[in-house]
């Protein structure tokens, strides 16, 4: 981290402009890593060889069988405000891993190691430094989880999916596919079939997670498709807070993404979910990118429960994605905090759900759109109040700054209300970057660069406010990043 | 989404014989539109535009096409008798036109004000454009154009309404669309032309009552062409009894500096929906609405607002509120878009809605779509019950609970009736709002 935030205080001077100008997209690197994986296609025997592969019980190898007979059946959702060019699911490899399998994570192998540390991921000794417990998700494995003992202390089981399957099936069983099932959507469907990896976090009763978990994806693999599958079971009264990055390298096809996130918090127990998107996302002329195709949902299902999402999403050609959560327990809380940037040819249908079933449940949604250059950027959202939410709240804020002439920033939310004590608010505004502000900030001597940088800044603070403090410095940043050339 | 066994809906109004006028073109497109229509068939809640509106009860219904004892049938004028409101008039009972009901004998100059079945008997080119308009043809498959594409192909009549440049129109002109009880339940579907030349002026009076009696379907399509700088003022009343199901679509295009103000009160029916859609496509142009859906009982009313600004500095205001009581449900959407290039664009729209009863529902979904970047959009939507302050400070100056309820959900109300220009008329829609509240 040290040498980021010295570039976020070079940025500050006129002189950090041109460094930002040749940096565009710096997680673009290829590791050179010997990788195994299964050839491009996909059949029931695909499934089955990754379920093998994964020495998997046979429930799980069913459980995945049964997942990718529905998604045959289904159709490709076509409503989001997005063009995507037809997806061949057979020229995909769904599974890809560095040939040298590690032990531990003193054995993870150096090249690997190096990338997470060119990333600013600290996997090995920087991690004491850090406070932050990592899984690192390369491809289709995890290389390594951090922090494993002193988190094992406190009872938190946090590791790779994998490991979870084999180690504590019975939980695994209990709650996987218990919040989005495996049928719930053509994507969440296709994950359930092949996901290779992810992160399985369990709090037990009355725990307070002693640190932050982390898992950083990344794809390294051409031709490759991450599916990972993270599950998050938060015991009563405990609390946890996590945060997801990812990157890609720069490649001029099309990679899919297709995770599912599932989040569960039984009586008074509390998950803070923090994500920085920041996949590849194509360059100025629209060529390659990743396709973020992602299923998040959480499920407050104890009384007094509480799940937050932050999103920062700066990456990918194309963002399909809905944090939701399920408001089912009596007085629990659903939060939304997202800014979405788009810039050149990105798409973005983005936003979140919050489906009020318990009384007295509250709901936020704050979302900023930034679009630049021909972007698309759509705001998507759904509160519903069902008819046991007795005196249930929402309060939604939707605001988009353009930048630019060509892009586009829409807002799409929908409010079902069958209640009749229920409160849904929802406010939204569009607007440019003021002529006025620019003048503001150029007569007092600051760079049209920093300008808009620092007017984003603003517009974006009230999501910044809710990130851990590292992942809003890393969120600064890519903003700026992203923004380059936007202007002018 | 057309169904394996055709619905009882969509056969009796293809058994429906197709109306031959003897105009090449306009028998083409009607025979084109019924196939369209036949090949479509009906949307259903997966088609976007109708997700909250579900048609699986209606289309269950079969409706008797046409009604020959429209032309004699008794109709009490008194029921579309409105203060404020005397001047020409049309009325059409059962989507027929009646002479007898109506005023057309002391028009204006500059004031073309006729049935369609005969306009089309004389010249019926300058009708050509709008009636043989391909875009419901278009994709068969698209079934959310379904009725358009019935009233296309069926409607024999309606309103052909238009305003000289330059013209100004003092009295007020009605409209008035009513469905009387019928030995048989009955489809009738009504086609309105109207179009204010340039500079022109017109205030306007759109009125749908109907009788209780068998159960009704009537399809509306209406074109509004307002040409540069003119100035229109549209109220829309719709009071039609529960039988009815009333399925209307407006487009208004609006020309450079031209500004329409529609005032719509959304009252009864069974089912209910009106797609209204604006087109600002001259500079300067402007387009407010404001309107008030109360639906009570069983009612289903839908109202589907689309604003496209299409040129330099156009506005746009909408202030829509919303009541749901008992059991029924209030849909609405309020779309602004905003196409590339239209900078100085200024677009607002509040959609404020009061649940009063626990199985009533209301579904909102005001959207934004914004291409430029020197634009002003802003939009609001809430849903909710009254503010519970505000009902203290009544009861606490000894007001009883529900008048204070009543009092204030009217204020709500009434909210948007405020600029309606036409004084007497203003005060009588207010007294029907307040006589629709429960508890009045």
């Amino acid at each position: 981290m040290n040498n980021e935030s010295s570039t976020t205080a070079t940025l500050r001077g006129n002189a950090g402009v041109a460094e930002v100008l040749g940096r565009s997209y710096a997680a673009g690197f290829v590791t050179d890593i010997e990788m195994t994986g299964l050839p491009p296609g996909l059949s029931e025997e695909t499934v089955r060889q990754i379920s093998a592969i994964k020495q998997e019980p046979a429930w799980m190898t069913e459980w995945r069988l049964g997942a990718y007979r529905h998604w045959l059946t289904m159709p490709k959702p076509d409503w989001a405000k997005l063009n995507i060019e037809p997806i061949d699911y057979q020229a995909i490899s769904y599974y890809a891993a560095p040939k040298a399998g590690p032990k531990s994570l003193a054995e993870v192998d150096p090249a690997l190691l190096e990338t997470y540390e060119k990333l600013g991921i600290p996997l090995h000794e920087r991690a004491a430094l850090a406070g932050v417990a990592v899984d690192a998700v390369f491809d289709s494995v995890s290389v390594g989880t951090t922090f494993r003992k002193q988190l094992a202390e406190a009872g938190v089981l946090f590791c790779s999916m994998s490991e979870a399957i084999r180690e504590y099936p019975e939980l695994v069983r209990k709650y996987l596919g218990s919040v989005v099932p495996t049928g719930d959507n053509f994507f969440a469907a296709l994950n359930s079939a092949v996901f290779s990896d992810g992160s399985f976090v369990f709090i037990p009763k009355g725990v307070r997670c002693p640190m932050e978990l982390s898992t950083y994806f990344r794809i390294n693999a051409q031709n490759t498709g991450q599916f990972e599958r993270t599950l998050i079971v938060a015991e009563e009264g405990s609390h946890v807070s996590y945060l997801e990055g990812c990157t890609a390298p720069k490649r001029d096809e099309n990679q899919l993404h297709a995770a599912v996130v599932e989040l569960v918090a039984l009586e008074k127990a509390q998950i803070k979910y923090s994500t920085v998107q920041n996949w590849y996302p194509g360059d100025e002329n629209g060529v390659g990118g990743i396709y973020n195709f992602v299923t998040k949902r959480g499920d407050c299902r104890g009384d007094d429960s509480k799940i937050s999402w932050t999103q920062v999403e700066t990456g990918s050609a194309i963002t399909w994605k809905y944090p939701s959560v399920v408001l089912r327990g009596d007085r629990s809380v659903g939060e939304f905090y997202s800014v979405a940037l788009t810039h050149h040819f990105q798409q973005a249908d983005t936003g979140t759900k919050m489906i009020h079933l318990g009384k007295h449940t509250k709901s936020k949604i704050v979302a900023k759109g930034i679009s630049a250059g021909r972007s698309s950027n759509s705001y998507r959202g759904l509160v519903k109040m069902e008819k046991g939410a007795d005196g249930a709240r929402n309060y939604t804020q939707c605001d988009s700054l353009l930048i630019g002439k060509k892009c586009g920033a829409h807002t799409f939310p929908y409010m079902e209300v069958k209640n009749p004590t229920a409160i849904v608010e929802h406010e939204a505004t569009t607007s440019k970057i003021s002529d006025d502000q620019m003048f503001y900030c150029r007569s007092r001597g600051i760079s049209e660069e920093d300008a808009v940088s620092m007017i984003v800044d603003g517009f974006c603070k009230q999501v910044f406010r809710e990130l851990p403090m590292e992942f809003a410095v890393e969120a600064k940043k890519l903003l700026e990043v992203s923004l380059e050339g936007a202007v002018g | 989404m057309s169904q394996p066994a055709p619905l009882p809906l969509v056969e009796s109004l293809l058994d429906a014989p197709l109306p031959v006028s003897g105009i090449a073109w306009l028998d083409a497109a009607r025979q084109q539109n019924r196939e369209a229509f036949a090949a479509g068939g009906l949307p259903d809640t997966r088609v976007e535009a109708w997700k909250y509106t579900a048609l699986r009860a209606l289309a269950q219904r079969r409706f008797a096409h046409g009604d020959a004892a429209a032309a004699t049938r008794a109709v009490d004028t008194s029921t579309f008798a409105l203060p404020g409101v005397e001047g020409p008039r049309l009325v059409f009972v059962n989507g027929v036109f009646r002479a007898d009901l109506s005023a057309v004998d002391r028009l204006p100059a500059g004031l073309t004000l006729q049935p369609l079945s005969q306009a089309l008997r004389g010249d019926a080119e300058p009708l050509r454009f709008v009636l043989a308009r391909p875009a419901l043809i278009g994709d068969v498959r698209e079934a959310g154009d379904a009725f358009a594409r019935v009233n296309a192909a069926s409607a024999v009549d309606g309103v052909v309404l238009r305003v000289a440049a330059n013209v100004k129109v003092a009295a007020p002109v009605q409209l008035v669309f009513v469905g009387a009880a019928a030995e048989v339940e009955l489809a009738w579907h009504l086609r309105n032309v109207i179009e204010l030349g340039e500079g022109a002026e017109l205030s306007l009076v759109e009125q749908h009552v109907s009788g209780d009696g068998p159960a009704q379907l009537a399809t509306l399509v209406s074109d509004i062409e307002v040409r540069g700088g003119a100035r229109l003022h549209h109220t829309l009343l719709q009071s039609v009894a529960v039988g009815t199901n009333l399925i209307r679509r407006s487009s208004v295009r609006l020309h450079a500096r031209a500004h329409a103000m529609l005032h719509v009160l959304e009252l009864g029916g069974a089912l209910v929906r009106h797609d209204l859609r604006a087109e600002l496509i001259g500079d300067g142009a402007r387009f407010d609405t404001r309107g008030v859906f109360m639906p009570h009982g069983r009612q289903h009313i839908d109202t589907q607002l689309a604003i496209r600004h299409q040129a330099l500095n156009t506005a746009s205001t909408s202030n829509w509120r919303g009541v749901a009581n008992d059991r029924a449900r209030g849909v609405f959407r309020g779309a602004i878009v905003v196409a590339p290039g239209a900078d100085g664009s200024d677009a607002s729209l509040s959609n404020k809605n009061l649940l009063l009863s626990p199985g009533a529902e209301i579904d909102t979904k005001p959207e934004l779509e914004i291409y430029a970047d020197e634009v002003k959009a802003a939009h609001g939507a809430t849903v909710g019950q009254l503010d519970e302050r505000s009902l203290f400070y009544l009861r606490s100056r000894g007001i009883p609970l529900a008048e204070a309820r009543a009092l204030l959900t009217a204020a709500f109300c009434r909210a948007v009736l405020d600029d309606l220009p036409n004084e007497a008329l203003r005060e009588h829609l207010s007294v029907m709002l307040v006589a629709q509240l429960p508890n009045a």
